[in-house]
């Protein structure tokens, strides 16, 4: 009997406690767990905004990298297996969305309760000597003559790569895609004139075209950008209104939380979130190197994985690229 | 002017770094581990300057520069330890240092070995930095040019001419394992359209062969077996008596520097061939130029000054495309530029604008880091010698015991293990019928470049093979390629032979006919 008393005080103090832990959200330091390796543009920017999240909570984010795997699987199996307290978060970039279909892992993004930062958008440059001068004079010439033009854009299934075939979609040209394994390669070929043309982020492309080592034609977004040493770069979009049906595809960096973590850290961490977004050293960052920043939490941010986990699935599929059917794991057709 | 106030900059660098004691410790220790990252096999160069960017983030960026760059020269250093004194390459970098190195420790001149190998360490390391100084934008220009023919060219002439060099009765071996090598290297799901080869349906091969656990299976394994089934000591120790490197040596083999440190830089300005590749070449070259090539692979000094200079002059070459345009010139050097990103300093061409003092701290930065590697060297090769007074039998079981969790520690998997074994035991038995193993391992390294670039070529061509003569640097890889294996042919050589007999009576007729008059 007294056992049984002391037993029931014992619960009732340990969920009075452990009511006092959630409510004082964090009381240990974070730790983010960055699924690609140290230096890159997903690891980059979530220290960047790790520190800026960190002065409006009480504790220190450490954030720590565990690349690996197949698109980040490593590190987003290792913070998934965390318990859902808010203690652990997760790096993650527009391609961790392939690690499903890849079968990297057995999850798909509806896992995750993103943050998501922002990323570099996509434009389309030529070799620094060749005859196109626009887009238009570009995309005639590839319409004129399908296949005539050659064009890299990183690997196949890439972001790059879903922007050209968006570009080939929105504009009817037709281009002849080399593949390369990852943005630097592909720059460098259309550098060398290997191929006429690039598509890669602008974070990516800036040191070649201030070199003027290749030149840029178009943003492939809706607007256009104005980079010191280069002048402006139009948006593709003027010329050619068709795109915006298939574009823009961005870049999309980010931090995560497992779903079902409680809705009090959810907010706890939102709240330092948006106000980290707003601090100089975030804006001046993002200035610097061209990065389009978002803000955007939750299930709004979710959705934007979703959509591009879709695109990227069902492209991998459709390239024979993808290794698990998408439909069988529930991914929707874009 | 402009060169005085650089030169003012380069001393304070160096003397504000060397006045803080703080630095110094970094810099010793970041270059010790760099050399014991280099000497264990399974750690890379690459590796620990990953980890060292992790490390470091919270310093500032030039402690931070100190301790990468160290760990970068060190380790790059280290890997010929264990080719020169067990005969396993510590990295694919030392393994061309291995085919001289070992014989002359069996012969107990290891110690004379390790002192030469760094004082060419540290000249390749320096002579690597002049060319980032002097030349940086010239030779980035030369290197940038390199498309998809030249890569399969060079990738293909790397394949060769390591075949030609390690072929003790035949050469047709050498190349025979050079092709088994780039057969293994088709393993896996195609770089360019994802197509399974060779998979069987495992999704572990899906990803192709890993370099390391070759490696490792390649050249520990067989060492073992045979040190062990034969009950050989692993060489005599030899006591140092001279600390200073030898003079002599240097300046008698002053060609063979010059053209491996060249031969290192042009190789690392390259983006994506690194170290391993530099190695290869300029001991191939040297041993095609020296005066006795048969000398080569029984202990010639010349050859481990020729792999050695070029794969530390790599270095410098790797950083000039990555200092004029942000593009790095080997895989160390992409952790490089992901470590100076962290710090908010973005190399391209802006760098001389928004940093302008950045290439000269650099270029002291990397005489620092080679003096700590020749210090640490010159110290730890007088003791690291004794390795070869502990009985095989002790020694080769604990490298065994290393081999094993060095390819289990990449990826933390298995499969490395399972990849690692028959690659050992196939290397073992390709050596007892005289195959060497050499071109072997540079085929599973250079095949998916090979590979990858000659498809690319065709793809852009649209498989017209006209692009591979209409370029210039192409056309010089194809006739090094063409020498290389008509030097090899008894048909060639004899003919050679009476070509030269020819001339020199000819010379000799003309001679007396000179002397009659």
């Amino acid at each position: 009997m007294k056992t049984f008393a002391t037993l029931c005080v014992a619960a009732l103090m340990g969920g009075v406690v452990s009511q006092a832990q959630a409510d004082d959200y964090p009381s240990r330091d974070i730790t983010d767990v960055v699924t690609w390796s140290a230096g890159g543009g997903t690891d980059v920017s979530n220290r960047v905004v790790a520190a800026e999240m960190a002065k409006f909570l009480p504790v220190r984010i450490n954030v720590v990298n565990k690349p690996g795997g197949v698109a980040g699987s490593i590190g987003m199996s290792y913070a998934h297996s965390q318990p859902a307290d808010g203690y652990t978060l997760v790096g993650v970039a527009d391609s961790n969305t392939t690690s499903a279909v890849m079968g990297g892992w057995d999850q798909t993004f509806k896992e995750w309760y993103p943050f998501l930062i922002g990323g570099s958008p996509d434009l389309i440059s030529v070799t620094a000597d060749s005859p196109y001068k626009t887009l238009t004079d570009l995309i005639e010439a590839a319409k004129a003559n399908p296949g005539s033009v050659k064009a890299s854009a990183g690997g196949s299934g890439s972001i790059h790569h879903i922007n050209l075939l968006a570009l080939e979609k929105g504009t009817g040209a037709s281009f002849n895609f080399i593949p390369y394994p990852g943005s630097a390669p592909a720059q460098n070929a259309a550098m060398t004139g290997e191929v006429t043309a690039v598509v890669t982020s602008l974070a990516e492309q800036l040191q070649l075209l201030r070199a003027g080592k290749i030149r840029p034609l178009a943003m492939l977004v809706e607007d256009s950008v104005s980079v010191d040493g280069i002048g402006d770069i139009p948006s593709g979009f003027g010329d050619y209104p068709g795109l915006s049906e298939y574009l823009p595809i961005q870049q999309t960096l980010g931090i995560a939380i497992r779903s079902d973590a409680p809705d009090d850290v959810k907010a706890t961490l939102s709240e330092a979130f948006g106000k980290a977004m707003e601090t100089d050293a975030v804006k001046k960052w993002a200035e610097e190197n061209f990065y389009v920043l978002s803000g955007k939490t939750g299930e709004e941010a979710q959705k934007e994985y979703l959509k591009l986990e879709s695109v990227f699935s069902w492209a991998l599929h459709d390239l024979g690229a993808a290794k698990i059917d998408p439909a069988t794991l529930g991914i929707a057709k874009p | 002017m402009n060169f005085l106030s650089d030169f003012g900059v380069f001393g304070q660098t160096i003397l504000s770094m060397l006045s803080d004691p703080l630095t110094v410790v970094l810099l010793m220790g970041s270059s010790f581990l760099g050399i014991v990252f280099g000497a264990l096999p399974g750690l890379t160069a690459t590796l620990g300057v990953a980890l060292l960017t992790t490390l470091t983030y919270s310093m500032n960026l030039e402690t931070a520069l100190v301790s990468l760059i160290s760990m970068y020269v060190g380790a790059v250093y280290g890997g010929s330890y264990p080719s020169i004194l067990i005969n396993i390459p510590g990295t694919a970098a030392a393994a061309a240092t291995a085919m001289d190195g070992y014989p002359m420790a069996r012969r107990g001149e290891g110690g004379r070995a390790l002192g030469l190998t760094t004082t060419a360490s540290f000249i390749g390391t320096i002579v690597g930095m002049l060319a980032l100084v002097a030349f940086a934008p010239l030779i980035s220009d030369a290197a940038l040019q390199f498309t998809s023919y030249e890569f399969f060219l060079l990738a293909f002439f790397g394949i060769i001419i390591s075949g030609t060099l390690t072929s003790k009765d035949l050469v047709y071996k050498g190349w025979i394992a050079g092709l088994l090598g780039l057969a293994l290297a088709c393993i896996g799901r195609d770089r360019l359209q994802f197509f399974p080869r060779f998979t069987f349906d495992q999704s572990q091969l899906d990803g192709g062969i890993e370099v390391v656990p070759v490696l490792i299976g390649a050249f520990a394994l067989p060492q073992i077996i045979k040190t062990l089934r034969d009950r050989m000591s692993l060489g005599k120790p030899q006591d140092i008596k001279r600390m200073l490197p030898e003079f002599g040596a240097i300046v008698r083999n002053f060609k063979n520097i010059v053209r491996s440190a060249l031969l290192g830089i042009g190789i690392g300005a390259v983006p994506g061939v690194g170290e391993d590749i530099a190695g290869w070449v300029s001991y191939g070259t040297a041993k095609n130029s020296h005066s006795n090539p048969e000398n080569f692979g029984k202990g010639e000094p010349a050859g481990i000054i020729a792999s050695e200079t070029a794969n530390n002059a790599c270095i410098g070459g790797a950083l000039i495309p990555l200092v004029t345009l942000g593009i790095p010139g080997s895989p160390p050097a992409v952790m490089l530029l992901g470590a100076l990103m962290l710090h908010g300093l973005t190399p391209g061409p802006m760098i001389s604008i928004t940093n302008p003092n950045f290439l000269v701290q650099l270029t002291a930065i990397m005489v620092l880091a080679s003096l700590a590697m020749w210090i640490n060297g010159m110290f730890l090769a007088k003791h690291v010698v004794k390795v070869l007074r502990v009985p095989a039998s002790v020694f080769l079981p604990i490298v065994a015991v290393m081999s094993v969790i060095g390819s289990y520690a990449l990826g933390l998997s298995i499969f490395n293990l399972y990849l690692m074994v028959p690659v050992g035991i196939v290397a073992y038995l390709l050596g007892e019928m005289d195959y060497p193993i050499s071109p072997l391992v540079i085929g599973v390294i250079l095949g998916p470049m090979a590979d990858e670039n000659l498809r690319r070529a065709l793809m852009v061509s649209e498989g017209s093979v006209a692009g591979f003569f209409e370029r210039p640097v192409a056309v010089i890889l194809i006739i090094a390629i063409v020498l290389t294996i008509l030097s090899q042919l008894p048909a060639w050589q004899r003919a050679k032979g009476k070509i030269w007999a020819k001339l020199a009576r000819r010379r000799t007729d003309a001679v007396e006919a000179g002397g009659g008059k």
